[in-house]
């Protein structure tokens, strides 16, 4: 995690990583109801972000995020959570 | 590839049930080969019931081509999990070792399976750390395994403890001159960072 991973920051990496591999979907759309977009695309980008942040998200928050907005709040909790 | 690995036991030949990994040029020696008798499941080049794993240097990594035959399969026509766990865990170890000049032990492993592994096609695990000679323990690495199009398929996070080799004469079962031996080579990879 860089010092600079604000929580825009974060939002704006995380957001980036996810429509790189699912295409231009709104923050709030269900990521596994996107044509093209099954599980393993899904836990392929998490666990791009997992890697990129430096964290392990739980595996119970994994399978229940749906939507863009759900990853980056979880993964400003984990750095939170990391920093504290 | 060296003809004579581990304390100059001549390499065997594949038996039923051994892991027919593909080759790999300029693979890394890892400071276990001194040992007369070095049969490690996961890097012993001599041990015929072992996966036999061969590490390459990969960016700021290390890395191992897989292919695994149906004596390592789970469900029909997928290589099972446990072993892929045990490649994972046996890299990030061995890259720690290469990184500290340390032993360490495995205290927690964490591995994700995004996908399926098919038995009989080639995979690349590849490992990473930020862990340095410079720092203390425990450390921590990461281990990922790619299909062929480089696609995901597992995930695995270790966190490692490191022991000094004297510190663990009394959990391995070493001869004196043996831990001269790896001590001897542990040395050079802390003086080499």
């Amino acid at each position: 995690m860089k010092a600079a991973d604000t929580g825009e920051s974060i939002a704006e990496t995380v957001s980036g990583l996810i429509r790189q591999a699912v295409g231009d979907v709104a923050d709030d759309t269900d990521l596994r109801m996107i044509e093209g977009v099954d599980s393993v695309k899904v836990l392929r980008v998490i666990a791009a972000v997992e890697r990129t942040y430096d964290i392990e998200l739980e595996d119970e928050e994994v399978f229940a995020l749906k939507t863009i907005d759900d990853v980056v709040r979880s993964v400003q909790d984990a750095v939170q959570a990391q920093g504290a | 590839m060296t003809a004579e690995p581990s304390g100059g036991q001549p390499e065997q030949q594949r038996q039923p049930g051994q892991p027919e990994q593909p080759e790999q040029p300029g693979h890394l020696e890892l400071p276990w080969r001194v040992l007369p008798d070095y049969r490690c499941f996961g890097c012993s080049p001599v041990n015929g019931k072992g996966l036999r794993l061969r590490f390459q240097p990969d960016g700021d990594g290390i890395a191992c081509a897989l292919r695994f035959d149906r004596d390592y399969e789970s469900h029909p026509g997928v290589v099972h999990g446990g072993v892929l766990s045990t490649v994972c865990d046996e890299i990030m170890g061995n890259l720690l070792v290469l990184r500290v000049g340390i032993p360490v032990f495995t205290t927690t492993l964490r591995v994700r399976f995004i996908t399926s592994a098919t038995i009989g096609a080639d995979y690349r695990c590849v490992a990473t750390t930020t862990a340095d000679s410079a720092t203390p323990g425990p450390y921590q690495a990461r281990a990922e395994v790619f299909d062929g199009d480089g696609g995901l398929v597992v995930s695995a996070v270790g966190q490692y403890h490191p022991i000094a080799v004297e510190e663990n004469r009394d959990r391995i079962d070493m001869t004196d001159e043996q831990a001269i031996l790896i001590e001897r080579e542990l040395a050079k990879l802390r003086a080499d960072h």
